[in-house]
Parts: C-alpha cells; structure tokens; sequence
C-alpha cells in the first residue's frame, strides 16, 4: 500500500467528520469481504465513500485521485479482484431489511437462505418480542439476546436451547420484580402468550411483597417491623394462577416466597407466605397438569399451608419431584406428606430436608413407605426424628423395595436405630444409598452396622461421618462399598459390553 | 473437623497395600471370565488366548490402576468438601438441641417467675384488703411502703428476668453474628476446597492420562519389539537358509565344472580321430570329384548343344504356335458373330414357333368347336328330315288309302263295276330310303366274332355236335403234337388265305376265310389269356368252351382296342403280314437266336405286365405257363429249320410269336386309331349325302296310284253327280218354304184364338167380338 493513499484517506475521513459513521457503516461490509490486496481496500472504502457520499467539494478535490484511482483498478496480479467496490444490491437490501425489521419482519421468510442468516445475524437484540417471538427460530439470534442480557448463561439448564433460555429467563425477571398491585400487568399479559410455547421451567427465586407498608418497616426496628409485619394477612404475593394457566409447557417450577438481597432492609414481611398464597398456588398447581417438579423451599411454610398444599395436588397425575425443604413442617405437615405419598401420587423424589419433623411425623411417613411402590429417594436431613422416628423409618425400609436412596442425616438418632439399620441392610437389596451422617450411633451401633453390612453387596454408598462408631468398623465398612461399588461397575461394564456384543 | 476429615483422609490410605491385591484378584476374575466366555463363544484353545491376555493387560492394569486412585481421590475430595456440610449439619443439629434445651429451660424459668410473681402478686393483693383496714395514716403510710418495696422486688425480680433474657439476645445476636461469620468462613474454606479438589483432580487426571499413555506407549513399543525380534528371528533364519542354499549350488556347480571337464577332453580325442578319418576321406572324394567333374564338362557340352537345337526348335514352335494363336483367334471372331446369328435366329424362331402353336391352339379350339356344332346340326338336321319323311309319307299313305277308297267306292256302287286293287307295295316302306350299302357298313367285331364261331361251327370238318371238343384240340394239338399239326391245320388253306391277304389290301370288306379267322381267334384266345381279367376266367369256368372263348375274346378285344370287322380284319391280317416279316428277317441262325432271345425278352415283358394285371394270386398257372414257354422254346429251335423251308407259303403266326405280332399290332393300332379318331367324324359329315335317285321316283309311285283313265271317268261323273245335286238342292228349297208358310199360318191363328178369348174383351163396352161381328155383318 502507498502511504499516500493511507494520507488521502485519513485526510478525507477527518475532513468529512459528519459522514464518518455512514462511512464506516459501509466500510466494514465492504472490508470484510475484501479478499486480501489492501490496496484495493483502500479503493473500496474510496469508491463507497463516493458512491455513498455525493459531497460536491470532496467529489470535485478527489476527482483526479479517483480517476488515477480508476486506472489502476485493473491490478493483473491480483487474482481475488473484483468490481465489487460498491456494496452490492443485496447487501443494501439487507441493511435496509435489518434497519426495518421491526415494522416489516413477514419478509424474513420470504428470503433465500444465506441472506437469511445475514439478516439473522444483524437484528437488534432490543427487537420486541412479539416480532421475535415466533418469528425467529435461529438459535445464534437468541444466544446473541441472552449474552446481551445476562452475564452468565449457563445454557444446560435450560435443554441447550438459547431461545428457551431466553423466554424462561425472561418472565422469570418480570416476575422476580413484580410488585402486586404497583407493577403494571401490561408487560407480564404481553410476554406471557409470547412465550407460553417456549416455557418449559419456571424458577422463581423472589417474590416482591405490596410494598403498602414497606417504608415505614424500613424506619421502625427491625424486631417491630417483624411483631407488624406479622399480623398483616393482606401482603399477599403475587397470584400464580393466570400465569401457569396460560404456560401449557411447563414442567418444573420452583418458587421461594422471599427477597433476596434485602441486605439491612431486612423485615419479617418480606418472607410471609400468607395462607391466601398458599391456597392460590395450590389451586394453579393442582389446576396445570402438566408439572413434573415443585419446588417450595424457604417459604416458612408450616403444618397448615403444607396441609392446604398437600390437599389440593392429592392424586396429581403428573408430579414425580416435590421439594419443601428449608420449611417449618412439623408433625402434622409431616402426615398430610404421607398421605400424599402413601400411592396418592406418582411421586419419585421427595425432599423434606430442614423441616422439624420429629417421631410421629416420621411414623407417618414411614407407615406410607411401606406401602409406597413409586419413590426412588427421600430426604430427611435435618430434621428431629430422633430415635424412635428412625426406628419407624428403618423398619418400612424393610418392606419397601423401590427406594433407592435415602438420607437420615443429622437426625439424633443413637445406637437402637443403628440396631434396626443393621437389619435393614441384611434384607433389604434396592438400597444403594443410605446417609446417616451426623448421628450418635455410637460404638455399638457402628459394630452392628458393620455386622450388617458384612451380608450386604448392593449398597454403594453409605456416610458414616460423625456418627461415632468407630474407626474400625467404618473402615470394614467402607471396605465393603469399595466392593460393592467395584461389583456394580463391573456388573455395568458387563451390561454394555453385552450390550454392545449384541449391537 | 479438620481432624476429622484427615482421619477419613488417613482412613482409606491405610489400606494403600489392599488396592493391588483387589486388583490382582480382579484381573484373575476378569481373566477367568473372559476365558469362559471366550471358551463358550468361540470354542478356542486357552492356552493361546492366555498368552494374548497377559499382554493385553499392562495397559489394562494402568488403566485400572488410574481409575483406582482417581476414583479414591474424588471421593476423598468430595468427602473433604462434604465434611464442612456435615460438620455445618452437626453443629446445627446441636444447636438445635441446645436451643431446645435452653427454650426448655426459659420456658420452665418464666414459669417459675410466674408462679413466684403471681404468688407474690396476691400477697401484696391480700395486703390490700388488709392496708384498706387500716386507719392509722402511720400504719397505712407503713403499709404502703411495704407494699411499695414489695412491689419494686417483684418489679426488679421482673426487671432482672427481662435483662437476663436481653443479656441472652444479646448473646445470641454475638452468637448470629459469629455464626454468620463461621459460616463465611467455612463457605470460603469450601470454596477453597473445591477450586483446590477441582485443580487436584484435573491435575490427576492428566497424570493418570499420561501415564496410561505411557503405559500404551510402553506396551506397544514392547510389542514392536518383541515383533521385531521376531522379525529378526526369521530373518536370521532366512539367511542361514540362503547361505545354505548357496554352498550347496557352490558345491553342484564344482561338480558340474568337473564333469564339463572331463566330457570336453573325451570329446577332443574323439574329435581328433573322427578329424583324420574325415580327412581321408575328403581326400578320396575329392579324386572323385575331379572325375566326374571331367564327365560333367562332357556331358555339359553335349547338353549345351541339345539346348541350341531345342532352342531352335522352340522358336520355330513359337512361330507356329502364334500363327495358330492368330487363327484361333480369327476363328473365334467368326465362331462368335455365327453364334449370335444363330441365338438371334433361335429367338426368333422360337417366337414365330410360340406364335404358331398359339394360332394352332386356338384354330383347333375353334375347329372343334365348329366340329360339335356341325355334328349338333347334322344329327337334328338328319332327325328333321326323317321325321318330315315319315310325316310326308304318312300324309302320302292317308291319302292313298282314301282315293283308294273313294276309287272303290265309286267303281263298285257309282259304276257297279268290279274294283282291282292297285299295287301298293311300295308303301310297305317307312322312313326314308337307305342304300343297301350303309346298312351293312357297321358290324361290330364280337358280332363278327360270333358269326366267325357260329360259321366255322358250321363250315368246319368237324361235327358240329361236339362244339366243347373243338376248341379244346387245338391246344394240346400245339403242345404235344408240335407244330406238325399245326402246319396241317394250316396247309388246308393257304390259297384262301393268299387271295384273301390280297383282297384284304384292295378291300377291306373282302374276307379272310372264316376257318383262318377262326384259327386265328382261337390263336389268339389263347396266346393272350394274360390279356383276360382272372375274375372273368373265375366266372366263366362254369360256362361252355365256346362261350368261354368268346367272353375271352370280348375281353382280349377290347384290351387290345379292337372294335369292329375291320380291325379284326387287319389284326389277322397282321398275324399273317408278320409272319412273312420275320421269316424273311431270319437269314442267320444267329439273328434267330437273337430274335428269340428277344422274343424272350419281350415275353419276360408282357408276362410281367400280365402278372401286374392278374397280381400274383395264381402262382400255379404262371408255373404252367413257364413251362409252357420252355417247351415251345425247344419246340421252337426244332421247328426253326422246317418251318424256314418252307418259308414262301403264307402260314398262320407261330405261337411264340403271337406277342410280338400283338404287340407292333397295338403299336401301329394307336396311331392309326389317332387318325381314325379324325376320319369318324368326317365321315359322319359326309353322311348327309346319301343318295336320293330313288326318291323321286318312290315319290312319284304315289302319284301314280290312280291311272288317267278312272280321272277322266271321275271328272264325268263328278259333272253328273253335280247337276243332280242341283236339282235335289231347289225341290229342297221349296219343301223348306212351304213349311214355313204353314207354320205362319198355325200361329196367326193362334193370336187370333187368343185375342177373342181374353177378359178384357168381356169388360169392353163394345167387346171387339161383336166389332168382328158387327164388321162381320156390315161386311
């Protein structure tokens, strides 16, 4: 290239300071699809400049230089050369389409492919839904819309589908900020027939209480402000029911009646799951039918709004996960839960984790396990069944024979449980996974477990971790997992390669 | 808990030993089970796939020993991440149970407070009813200090339980705080951990990674070289064989030297001998060569001058063999200029020839056709003049007959006189007149034959009374008597037979004798029996000898063609024509052998034809007639030198030559029948032209029936009878016409009776009778 040119052009840009965006605009179309000879470049950006950009002045300075310009266009070295120094047809086109493309976006159908994903990959991200929405089906559009708008997008969560991922995540920020009876619904009744096609998962991580009487809690104590914000039943939540009515997709929802990040505005208000709520989001989840997984976790949820839950999603066709942990489920919660699981449901996991279940809630569950034939895995962590709930829940794990994995972690159980555990293990043979982590079992009970164990070969897993019963036997029984666990590898290596002599 | 979890750490550790006995047993199992299957699948032998497994599995016990201790580190780091949760877990758990306790404890605590406060509440209550008793100001002033201070306990009591349990949040808000910070801390140490496990393990991971690529590594560089060394193995081997192999070939070719050796210096003294045997040889062939060198120049010179003259002579050849070559040539031209004249003239006449027969063809179309109109004509002309013949006569005769009559009649009653019958003899006849001749002209030859027979039955020396004999003697007359007989027979009339072959010629009506025709019939009869169908001889068996040779003769007639007097006429005559012929051909001997080897030869013929004709039924018969023919034969040979003698007589045909003479007869028979065939219809032409002389005068015999005498005697009488007919005509005339006047007469009066009588002449006023009357009497 001949700095002189370079000059020129430089001259020429800063000359004409008001057509600089313009100009780049059509250099970078231009440069990119100029080959390599950067003289010819220099020539491109000259002639779009010239054909963009009638400017009597510089057309009339430029002249002689474009007509030297002109002469050496024909460069016989130069195999990749072309006359392509002004965009061509289509390329306008598609800039006008793209700069368009909110008021006339039928056309995109209408064109040929590779102008398509041209088109596709210049729209705006800020393009309303409703022109998007069903409009657009190239995941590259809506991976670019993510990444625009959330840092981190982790896209496995959502089925390696970027345009899911938008619409979930979309209505899931609508709803994390919505604050009843402020917040306009206008948005939330656009998006939501927008989007109904591509939501399959609905991950509610706040929910925004009315915000009534919220300044003045933020003045008062933060005692007073929970003693007040107590006995106000009318900060109620924002409805579910027209929401979920109208996601004929979904599959999984989860939802904490919280704030997150109050910080020093902290007030008992904003965790109040009020029974209205409750009973609102039991009817809309006993009315979609389609849910697979229910999460209500750390939403203070007590006896009596687990029972109006429980009652409601009673013979759910569809449920196979609930998960109430981080709750305040007592006893009587506890029952209204077996009774759910006692063949009232297709439930396979159940999470009950930090709940205060104590014996009798736990006899409730485990007189429903016996009889349960669809549960894989229960979670009890946490919680104070205490000796004689263990013994209930050790005992039904003797006639179950589906589930696979259970945790009766950090639920003082002592060394009778331990007892009753070390018989559970000789007869029992569909369990892979048993925690009873941080429970005194003591010696004895480590003793009885390692006895137990000896006769066992289909547990996997099995934690022992501050239970207390002793170096020895834990080790033995951790022996006996390493066996266990070599004999299910090999049994599954065994499977595939059948599996694949068969193929 | 950091403790804790190095004691786990430590735990599985310990057994660091127990992992590569673990895998020893496995590998053993694995083995085992591979085997089995192995053996199962495949049926193979053990020993080899042993041999395979333990190579195969170094890499194997690097891969499994790399999984071991990953899997041991991932569970060792999950634990140490999980033991901050289950060390959070059982702190929690704990604290849960403390404050259980402790909410149990505050719990009994304010109760106690309660009992105690309410207790002393109705103490100083009480003390109020008492204080209102009293009305000693002191005592009251007193009494209300007392309650004041009891009050103030009870309140400092309630004050200091309110600050306990302040001091108490207050601890738990240090306690939430600390907590918190704890909990921070353990989630930063978490963190820590895992950044550290997630680094640790991607760290094993790669070691394990190499390793095991190392360990392929390792063991494929070892397969390489134990393929190598087995390479190197053969390859040594191969060597060894070749080198091997080329001592041996060293050794042979040694060997083969020697042998060369040996053989080349056997082969030069042989050489050497057979050298100077050759050489004197050559010598005394060379000598030689020079002698009949010597005789090869003569001879050359001789040769050379036969050459000359040869030379010569060809030359001369040459020269004639072109003038004949030019000749040949000139002739050829000739040849060929004639042969096209003559091709041209072939074409052309064979053009006029195709030309003329079609004229020919169409001709004689048209001539028979003409031919059967003629004979159409003739044969209706021929009827049409016999029926107006015969239809003239009969009106001829008719008419006769009635002038006759008449001629009677007025002779006899007319004349009174006697009447003589004319003659009318001539009217006997019937149809046309025919000539004596044409009625003879046709006599069939069986009619013939039957008169012949029925004649000679007649005229013959012998009686007729034994008509069966004599036709039976002849025969065994030929055969045993030979030809003596025969010539007897013969010699009675050989002048007859002359004069008559004679006659024959000039006309044919004339006859043989009835005996020779007889003779030759009979002759024929029996010569030519060949010629009769055997069903006819079947049949006639029961018949007479006579009638049998007749019906034979019919058959052999009619075989042969002959059909009417003539051709028997001719026939005979051909037998004694031919018999002339050949004697007068039998000049030799030889030529008579020969002509009877023909005669045999032709018999061999018709004797064919005959067993063609009568099929081989009848073996017997044709015996006979062999034998036959043999003795004739000889007959013939004896007969030959009488017969020849007397050759200037005509006599009958012998016997044997009876075929022959048929034979040229039915030669010459056809041709004549041809033209015969054209003469018939002539003649039938020719038929129209019978004679009519007689006619006329047959005609005229009618017209001369009456004579001219009794025709003026009828013109007089007719004259005479005429006026008298007159006469008798006018008395008749008047008869009539005084009958009818009478006749008039008896019917007036008739309407006259009528008229008077009827009743209108009654109803009249003046009736018409009275009228009559009145006229009756004025008249």
């Amino acid at each position: 290239m001949d700095p002189p040119l370079t000059e020129n052009k430089e001259n020429v840009e800063n000359g004409g300071g008001e057509d600089k965006k313009s100009e780049k605009d059509a250099k970078s179309p231009a440069g990119s699809r100029a080959g390599s000879a950067k003289s010819q470049r220099s020539q491109k950006s000259n002639g779009s400049q010239k054909g963009r950009i009638p400017s009597p002045i510089r057309s009339a300075k430029d002249n002689p230089a474009a007509d030297m310009r002109n002469m050496r266009r024909i460069i016989a070295e130069d195999p990749e050369w072309s006359l392509a120094t002004v965009p061509m047809l289509w390329e306008l086109c598609i800039k006008h389409i793209v700069g368009n493309f909110e008021y006339n976006s039928k056309i995109l159908d209408k064109l040929l492919p590779k102008h398509k994903t041209k088109v596709l990959e210049k729209i705006s991200t800020d393009l309303p839904l409703k022109v998007t929405s069903n409009l657009v089906e190239d995941e590259g559009y809506w991976k670019r819309c993510c990444k625009a708008r959330w840092a981190i997008c982790d896209v496995s969560a959502y089925g390696n589908n970027w345009k899911r991922m938008y619409f979930e995540r979309n209505l899931q920020d609508i709803i994390e900020h919505f604050v009843p009876e402020n917040t306009d619904p206008e948005e939330l009744d656009s998006t939501l027939p927008l989007s109904a096609n591509f939501v399959k998962k609905l991950d509610i991580r706040q929910l925004l209480p009315p915000v009534k009487e919220a300044p003045k809690g933020f003045d008062d104590d933060v005692s007073d402000a929970g003693s007040e914000a107590g006995d106000g039943p009318e900060t109620d939540h924002f409805d579910f029911g027209p929401v979920l009515q109208k996601l004929p997709l979904l599959e999984e929802f989860r939802v904490t009646y919280g704030v997150r990040d109050c910080g020093m505005n902290f007030d008992w208000n904003l965790f109040q799951f009020t029974a209205r709520d409750c009973l609102l989001l039991s009817k809309c989840i006993a009315a979609c039918k389609t849910l697979k997984v229910l999460c209500l976790h750390r939403s203070k949820v007590d006896d009596d709004r687990v029972r109006v839950l429980i009652s409601h999603i009673l013979d759910h066709p569809s449920l196979e996960e609930l998960d109430l942990s981080h709750n305040i489920i007592g006893d009587r919660g506890a029952r209204a839960v077996g009774k759910f699981i006692n063949n009232h449901s297709q439930l396979k996991i159940l999470n009950l984790c930090d709940n205060q279940i104590r014996a009798a809630g736990a006899q409730a569950i485990a007189h429903a396990l016996t009889k349960n034939t669809t549960l894989h895995s229960l979670n009890l962590r946490l919680n104070r069944l205490g000796d004689e709930g263990g013994q209930a829940v050790c005992r039904s794990l003797m006639k179950n024979s589906t589930l696979k994995e259970i945790n009766l972690s950090t639920n003082d159980m002592t060394e009778p449980t331990a007892a009753v555990l070390a018989q559970v293990v000789i007869q029992n043979t569909t369990i892979k996974s048993l925690d009873l982590s941080c429970n005194k079992l003591g010696a004895d009970g480590g003793k009885q477990l390692q006895e137990g164990m000896e006769e066992n070969n289909t547990i996997t897993h099995m934690d022992l971790r501050f239970t207390q019963c002793g170096q020895e036997s834990e080790f033995i029984i951790n022996q006996i997992l390493a066996k266990s666990q070599d004999r299910e590898r090999e049994s599954k290596e065994k499977n595939m390669n059948e599996v694949n002599s068969k193929k | 808990m950091s403790s804790s979890g190095e004691e786990e750490e430590v735990g599985p550790s310990v057994d660091s030993n127990d992992p590569e006995e673990r895998i020893a047993a496995r590998r053993l199992r694995i083995q085992r089970r591979h085997e089995l299957a192995r053996r199962a699948a495949m049926g193979e032998d053990p020993s080899a796939k042993k041999a395979v497994k333990e190579e195969i599995s170094k890499s194997r016990i690097q891969i499994e020993q790399s999984r071991q201790r990953l899997t041991k580190l991932l569970q060792d780091g999950t634990e140490l991440v999980t033991n901050i949760r289950v060390a959070g877990d059982m702190r929690e758990g704990a604290r849960r149970i403390e404050e259980e306790e402790a909410r149990r404890q505050r719990k009994d605590k304010l109760e106690a407070e309660n009992k105690g406060g309410t207790e002393r509440f109705e103490e100083i209550s009480k003390k109020w009813e008492s204080a209102l008793q009293k009305e000693i100001p002191q005592d009251l002033h007193e009494m209300l200090k007392q309650q004041q201070q009891r009050c103030n306990a009870m309140i400092d009591e309630k004050n200091k339980l309110i600050s306990e349990f302040q001091q108490e949040l207050k601890g738990k808000d240090e306690q939430y705080v600390k907590d918190l910070k704890k909990q921070a801390e353990e989630i930063d140490l978490m963190i820590e951990r895992m950044e550290e496990q997630i680094k640790n393990l991607t760290k094993a991971y790669r070691e394990e990674l190499n390793q095991i690529e190392k360990a392929f590594v390792t063991e494929r560089t070892e397969l390489l070289e134990l393929q190598r060394k087995k390479w190197d193995h053969m390859m040594q081997q191969r060597r060894d064989k070749e080198l091997e192999y080329m001592k041996a070939r060293e050794k042979r070719v040694e060997d083969y030297e020697q042998q060369l050796q040996h053989l080349r210096v056997q082969d030069a003294e042989e050489y050497n001998s057979v050298k100077i045997k050759l050489e004197t040889d050559v010598q005394l062939l060379e000598q030689q060569i020079q002698l009949m060198r010597a005789t090869f120049q003569l001879n050359q010179e001789k040769l050379e001058y036969n050459f000359q003259v040869l030379k010569k002579r060809d030359e001369e050849n040459t020269i004639t063999k072109s003038q004949q070559k030019r000749k040949i040539t000139r002739l050829q031209d000739v040849m060929n200029t004639l042969r096209i004249k003559l091709a041209k003239q072939e074409k052309q006449f064979r053009d006029e020839n195709s030309q003329l027969t079609e004229d020919y063809k169409r001709i004689t179309e048209q001539f028979m056709e003409l031919q059967k109109k003629s004979r159409h004509f003739i044969t209706t002309d021929n009827k049409k003049f016999t029926d107006i013949w015969i239809m003239n006569e009969a009106e001829a005769k008719e008419l006769v007959e009635k002038v006759c009559e008449q001629d009677r009649t007025v002779t006899e009653h007319q004349l009174g006189l006697r009447w003589d019958q004319p003659d009318l003899e001539f009217m006997d006849n019937v149809g046309p007149i025919l000539s004596e001749q044409t009625k003879r002209q046709q006599v069939s030859a069986t009619q013939v034959v039957q008169e012949v027979m029925s004649q000679t039955g007649g005229v013959s020396d012998q009686p007729v009374a034994d008509p069966v004999d004599r036709p039976y003697r002849p025969e065994p007359g030929e055969e045993e008597e030979g030809s003596e007989y025969h010539h007897g027979s013969m010699l009675k009339d050989p002048a007859t037979k002359s004069e008559q072959g004679e006659t024959v010629k000039s006309t044919i009506t004339q006859k043989f004798s009835a005996h020779t025709i007889k003779k030759i019939l009979e002759l024929l009869c029996d010569e030519s029996g060949f010629l009769v169908e055997n069903k006819l001889v079947k049949l006639l068996a029961p018949l007479e000898q006579d009638e049998q040779s007749l019906m034979k003769l019919d058959a052999i007639f009619a075989a042969l063609g002959v059909e009417t007097e003539d051709d028997i006429y001719r026939l005979s005559n051909f037998f004694t024509k031919f018999r002339q012929a050949t004697e007068r051909a039998q000049s030799g001997q030889g030529s008579r052998k020969q002509s009877v080897e023909e005669v045999e030869r032709q018999d061999g013929e018709p004797e064919k034809e005959g067993e063609e004709g009568t099929q081989t039924d009848e073996m017997a018969e044709d015996a006979e007639v062999a034998e036959e023919l043999q003795k004739v034969m000889e007959d013939g040979e004896e007969v030959v030198t009488p017969r020849s003698v007397k050759s200037e007589v005509t006599e009958l045909i012998h016997p044997n030559d009876v075929y022959k003479a048929l034979r040229v007869f039915v030669e010459e028979q056809w041709q004549p029948t041809k033209e015969k065939s054209k003469q018939p219809q002539f003649k039938i032409a020719n038929t129209e032209d019978r004679d009519d002389a007689d006619d006329a005068a047959y005609w005229k015999k009618y017209c001369s029936i009456l004579p001219e005498k009794t025709e003026r005697m009828w013109d007089a009488l007719l004259d005479g009878l005429e006026m008298y007919s007159d006469c008798l005509q006018s008395r008749a005339k008047l008869i009539t016409e005084t009958d009818g006047l009478r006749q008039q007469n008896a019917e007036l009066r008739m309407l006259l009776h009528q008229y008077v009588n009827s009743k209108v002449n009654a109803e009249l006023e003046i009736p018409p009778t009275r009228v009559l009357n009145l006229e009756f009497q004025q008249a």
